[in-house]
């Protein structure tokens, strides 16, 4: 079988770390080929251009060959002006990062969740979208994994949400109505505003902060995310 | 192509030098053993002392024989300002430059969650409660320009505005995606003089 060449992908690098003498491994998130683990060789020399272009938050288009679960670098162009993130859009960077390295099989083509991930970088930059940014990728995610949100009726009952009413969520089954205070404790307005990408109101975006950090966690398992750590120290005073 | 088992077994261990591969691992091992035994004997002692005694300097986490590194020693530091740098060789390099005169710390890399390094593993903690012992009024923030050094700088400026610490970054000028240990001094330097607040 001949080896499969790919050419001028877009994608991000989610990952890089040292590899072998002088080469880096690349995890990177590109446009149809989802998560790809690449060798990148010679770029871990110290002058080595591609270096400081395979980094996170550079757009790129990336050449690569191979068929086996590590494939070889060809190239790397930017794709676009870098904006140099700031430290709180570099922190929610690297969480995003994580969802997907633990999240996403390789080699699983997403178009849809590349494009949710470009909007991610491009909102990360603006300090005062970062949350909306960060939920509105997590619920792209679970989409695009197959485990997307049920916002708008109860699987159960196929009863209609009620701005009013106050829900709980079960992971694997919807929302559910309970009495106020139980569960979540998700108010039903939350949940439409959720379905239809609205976050400007404030009990919105705490409800989906709830909701989504639970959701995930089913589909994380036992062990929790190293970037949760990072948003706990910086606790209370900033919320992410 | 094997070796006598000796000869192999010295390829082998020169191979964990970085950018050594096996073909400049086999020159070496001959060069040594043709031309420069006593050098190599002296290498041999120079690993074993230096991988035996080397630690960490207590206060500041660098590489140190002694509890405390000569820097955090020296009485001729300026003790209220503080740099936070990822490597030792970062110290060096900062050092170099001539253009800052204050203490180090060093947290032997930076936050990345994927290779599961939090702010315990950077010896955070540690940081935060020399922060709270109010000795250090300044804290620079001279980790490298990449993302994960951005994501622990602003991690640590959060940590130190609790305690009422006043908190710079060292200024670009150093390309993005650029690490410290490789920039030339007169750069690095002028970034620390240029240092913004953070
Ligand atoms: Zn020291």
């Amino acid at each position: 079988m001949s080896a499969q060449r790919v050419d001028s992908q877009p994608a991000y690098v989610i990952h890089a770390r040292p590899y072998r003498e002088t080469s880096l491994l690349i995890e990177a998130l590109t446009l149809d080929h989802g998560r790809v683990g690449l060798v990148a060789r010679g770029a871990a020399r110290p002058k080595s251009a591609l270096r400081a272009l395979l980094q996170p938050f550079v757009p790129l288009h990336l050449s690569w060959q191979g068929n086996g679960e590590l494939k070889t670098l060809r190239s790397a162009e930017p794709a676009g002006m870098v904006r140099r993130p700031d430290g709180r859009a570099a922190l929610s960077g690297l969480y995003l990062n994580e969802l997907l390295q633990r999240l996403l099989p390789r080699d699983d083509g997403h178009p849809e969740l590349f494009s949710a991930y470009v909007d991610a970088m491009q909102g990360l930059i603006f300090p005062e979208s970062v949350e909306v940014c960060l939920r509105r990728f997590e619920m792209r995610l679970l989409d695009a994994l197959g485990y997307g949100l049920v916002l708008d009726h109860e699987p159960l009952n196929g009863e209609a949400i009620v701005p009013e009413a106050a829900y709980d969520y079960d992971p694997h089954g919807g929302p559910r109505r309970t009495s106020a205070g139980l569960g979540l404790n998700l108010r039903g307005a939350s949940l439409a505003n959720m379905a239809a990408n609205r976050f400007d109101d404030e009990t919105t975006r705490a409800d989906a902060k709830r909701l989504l950090r639970q959701v995930l966690r089913t589909h994380l398992g036992e062990r929790p995310l190293k970037s949760r750590e990072l948003f706990q120290g910086l606790a209370a005073r900033k919320q992410v | 192509m094997s070796f006598s088992p000796l000869i192999d077994r010295l390829i082998d261990a020169l191979r964990v030098l970085p950018g050594v591969g096996p073909r400049s691992a086999q020159r070496a091992a001959f060069h040594l053993l043709e031309r420069d035994r006593d050098g190599a004997r002296r290498l041999a002692e120079a690993l074993v002392l230096a991988m035996d005694k080397v630690g960490h300097c207590n206060q500041c986490r660098t590489l140190s024989e002694a509890a405390l590194c000569a820097l955090c020693n020296s009485d001729r530091r300026d003790r209220s300002v503080l740099c936070v740098v990822e490597n030792p060789t970062d110290v060096i390099a900062v050092d170099r430059g001539g253009a800052y005169n204050g203490l180090f710390f060093v947290l032997m890399g930076h936050l990345s969650p994927l290779d599961g390094i939090g702010p315990k593993e950077l010896g955070l903690d540690g940081l935060d409660a020399r922060l709270a012992e109010s000795e250090v009024k300044e804290l620079i923030l001279a980790t490298n320009p990449t993302v994960e050094g951005e994501a622990t700088a602003h991690y640590i400026a959060e940590m130190a505005r609790r305690h009422g610490v006043r908190v710079s970054r060292i200024a670009q000028g150093v390309p993005f995606g650029g690490e410290l240990e490789f920039i030339d001094a007169g750069t690095l330097s002028q970034a620390i003089a240029d240092r913004r607040a953070y």
